[in-house]
């Protein structure tokens, strides 16, 4: 070391000048210098340590899904009649969805559903429907698998009865998901779903228990099961005794009382009943079975008619569906609703949970009187039509959503470049990405649920990138802040080493005015 | 605190329940060892009704309540362990209300005595919120002091902002508990919670009228109203008080003395949009056959 501070001093020592004068400030020049290094080195260190670690994205990859994507899913249609031939029917359909498709809006969902033709027997997956002729009749009947029934007379055009019939159930559901409605709820991949039991006031002489769990499981759990590879509907069920008073009073007329519609919204006390649910996240879906009290029964819900409705019940979309259950005048003390008599209770309440999921009975095709007959699963709850529907439509929702939250991460990341970024971020994102490049024309058409899982991945990986707990960046810093933290450490040197620099400045200036001179 | 409470008592009146509710309490003044009236809040001295009461949720408490968690509540990236009630579980639908209120100046806005939330916190927040569709609407209301300040950063759609005071003023208390020795409610909030007793789930006020009964004598400061975020007309804004149900929250969230306090409510411009519960319902027009025969069925 010593050696290195004699050399340091060599170098200012001009030749033939005063020895003892010059060390004093070659001196001074090495301590400012080594002092100047020391913060010279550290600068690399600083910023290394206060850097924070942002793993790369793959933001030109998530640029090629943009929200103008139109994503076509196209139906296949298996027709065996030899009377039609599906090149020709195809050219039908195809000029018939392109005449009847809408334009489209960039704040609604981009779809175009399609259709191909074909011979053969179809396959039992979701997408592939089989279409046959009737001679007799002029009755069109849907089936509450993947099939239906055309009627087709000796004297019709076979070919374009069979166009005519593929393109209204196309176009119709391409309208469908394109026009959303907000009464169904928002596609999550798990639903809790809880039956409560109120009983009004027992102490009235009327206490009511059911047989929930064999109702469910004989009218509830087939459609649960059959919309499992979608969705997962996770149910619980309670009794509520002595629930108290309605927040709204039912009218009183001869021999009943009555609620009119617009006293419904307050029906709920939700102050007062425990309908809460342990499940941290999942959308809830409530199903109340409401046993008035004995002297307020029956308790009849009129329409805006002021007559009684058809099933004494109502829904409240987004929330759930309530009905209000009366009993003869000879029930009285306990009274257990048997399975039989709950079956017409979970009819009213999966009507009710049909709607709230968005399937819609019309699928895919209104019942027409002596026109089209739509046969309902009556066994399950949900036909191969309506399931696949469904698919479709949470196919376009979820895909969406996927594009739609990866943009938003992209942008929220650039934004905030102080922000860290873990690597297990990027792996999300990369799965959301594996699975949206699954979602092609060719493999939607082999499987539409399956397709529809793939977006489901993708849509569930997107959102467990973008509200991960650890993308909360840094608080905001305004620079004040930063000037505040700083400025106590290093003002203080600052200053001293800024005034050593001052003097070996002077001094060198002095030592060259005198070697001048 | 008691402002919080105040507003909390009065949305929940309004039909809004528990579970859309996030309140946010940073001082356990109930249940502190000073307090005179054990587990009990007043918001006058004349300790007529007490605000704490045997019904009340609080959601976060104590040292739950930081700037932190109130980002992450809003922004929703909270731990996957979190409870339902300390979630806000908001989406397209929703109308959201959030009232805060504690010490504050210029852009920020004190939790804890600690550390403070600054506009641009809140700003970033909203934005983020909008880009993933977490609200509707959202009245943002806020008495501390050059509360005007605090929603001057905003830059989201759909926001509407109401503040007691204006830059470089001070937003004043209204009632001293010489008892407790602190003053238990703000001016603001006073007046405001004084309107709101006038409605009720069925009420047809508006926003405007609320704003309208902002008297500056009384509050002394002026409260300041931003609508340019927001599409709507506020005369047009009625049930601000009693909004549709869907999916509604409020969260009020209360800081120490005098609190910061937040609370949520999915509605429309009606005064009940924003601080009540009123949800259009649907008569069930046929039962589905479930488990019949399908010739009956089909009849």
């Amino acid at each position: 070391m010593p050696a290195l501070v004699d050399k340091i001093r060599a170098l200012f020592r001009g030749k033939g000048q005063d020895k003892a004068i010059i060390s004093v400030h070659s001196d001074r020049i090495v301590v400012v210098l080594s002092i100047l290094s020391v913060f010279l080195l550290g600068l690399p260190l600083w910023w290394t340590t206060t850097r924070v670690y942002r793993a790369d994205l793959p933001s030109t990859q998530i640029a090629q899904y943009t929200h103008s994507d139109v994503l076509e899913i196209p139906f296949n249609f298996y027709v065996d009649s030899p009377r039609i031939s599906p090149e020709t029917v195809q050219g039908l359909v195809d000029a018939k969805l392109a005449k009847s498709r809408l334009p489209y809006r960039s704040d609604k969902l981009q779809v175009a559903f399609t259709a191909q033709v074909q011979h053969g027997p179809a396959p039992d997956l979701p997408g592939h429907y089989t279409v046959e002729t009737r001679e007799e009749g002029g009755v069109a009947i849907v089936g509450t698998g993947r099939s239906m029934q055309i009627p087709v007379t000796t004297t019709t055009d076979a070919n374009e009865a069979a166009a005519k019939w593929i393109a209204r159930i196309v176009g119709k559901e391409e309208r469908e998901v394109r026009a959303a409605e907000g009464r169904a709820l928002k596609y999550s991949p798990e639903y809790a779903v809880t039956f409560t039991l109120i009983n009004e006031d027992p102490t009235g002489g009327l206490s009511v228990d059911w047989k929930i769990e064999q109702a469910l499981a004989v009218y509830l759990q087939p459609f649960i099961d059959t919309v499992s590879p979608l969705t997962k509907l996770s149910v619980s069920s309670q009794v509520l005794h002595h629930a108290g008073p309605l927040p709204v009073t039912p009218q009183r007329a001869a021999n009943h009382t009555y609620l009119t519609t617009d006293a419904l919204p307050h029906f709920i006390n939700s102050a007062g009943w425990n309908l809460a649910s342990t499940d941290p996240v999942s959308p809830m879906l409530n199903f109340i079975l409401f046993v008035p009290k004995r002297d307020s029964q029956p308790l009849l819900i009129l329409d805006d008619h002021r007559t009684q409705s058809n099933t004494n019940a109502f829904l409240i979309p987004q929330w759930g569906g309530i009905a209000v259950a009366n009993f003869p005048e000879s029930a009285h003390g306990h009274v257990m609703i048997s399975q039989a008599d709950l079956q017409a209770y979970m009819g009213i309440f999966i009507a009710q949970l049909r709607q709230l999921l968005g399937v819609r009975s019309d699928t895919p095709l209104p019942s027409v009187k002596d026109r089209v007959i739509v046969q309902r699963a009556t066994a399950t709850g949900i036909s191969g039509w309506e399931f696949d529907a469904q698919a479709r439509r949470w196919l376009a929702n979820n895909r969406q959503t996927a594009v739609t939250t990866l943009s938003s991460l992209i942008t929220l990341v650039e934004s905030m470049q102080n922000m860290v970024v873990m690597d297990n971020i990027k792996d999300q994102v990369d799965a959301s990405l594996a699975a949206l490049a699954k979602i092609s024309r060719a493999r939607i058409a082999v499987d539409h649920a399956r397709a529809c899982q793939d977006a489901i991945v993708a849509a569930t990986k997107a959102e467990g990138a973008f509200f991960d707990p650890s993308m909360v960046s840094m608080l905001y810093f305004p620079d004040q802040h930063k000037y505040a933290i700083y400025l106590p450490f290093f003002l203080p040197v600052a200053i001293p080493l800024f005034h050593a620099l001052k003097r070996v400045a002077k001094d060198v200036v002095a030592k060259r005015k005198t070697k001048t001179e | 605190m008691a402002n919080t409470l105040s507003l909390y008592r009065t949305v929940k009146r309004m039909g809004i329940p528990d579970s859309h509710i996030i309140l946010m309490l940073a001082d356990d003044a109930a249940c502190n060892a000073r307090n005179k009236k054990p587990a009990a809040v007043y918001d006058h001295p004349r300790k007529a009704k007490d605000l704490y009461g045997d019904n009340i949720e609080v959601d976060y408490r104590g040292y739950e309540v930081t700037v932190e968690n109130f980002i992450r509540l809003l922004t929703g990236r909270v731990s996957p362990d979190t409870p339902r009630n300390k979630r806000l579980l908001t989406d397209d639908k929703s109308n959201i209300f959030i009232y805060m209120t504690g010490h504050g100046g210029e852009d920020f806005l004190k939790f804890q005595d600690a550390e403070e939330i600054n506009s641009y916190d809140i700003a970033d927040a909203f934005e983020q919120m909008r880009e993933k569709q977490r609200y509707h609407e959202i009245l943002f209301m806020i008495d501390t002091c050059q509360a005007n300040t605090m929603y001057s950063k905003f830059n989201s759609e759909n926001i509407l902002s109401i503040g007691s005071s204006k830059k470089g003023e001070n937003s004043y208390s209204h009632f001293h508990d010489f008892d407790l020795g602190v003053s238990v409610i703000d001016r603001f909030t006073y007046y405001n919670l004084d309107f709101f007793e006038s409605v009720d789930m069925s009420s047809k006020q508006t926003l405007a009228d609320l704003v309208h009964t902002y008297n500056t004598s009384l509050i002394l400061s002026h409260p300041g109203v931003r609508s340019d975020m927001f599409a709507r007309d506020l005369s047009k804004v009625r049930n601000l008080l009693h909004g549709h149900l869907g999916c509604q929250e409020l969260v009020p969230c209360e800081n120490e003395e005098g609190g910061d306090d937040e609370e949520k409510g999915p509605e429309r411009t009606y005064l009940t949009d924003f601080f009540g519960a009123v949800q259009n319902i649907e008569l069930t027009a046929e039962a589905f056959p479930i488990g019949q025969v399908q010739d009956k069925a089909r009849q």
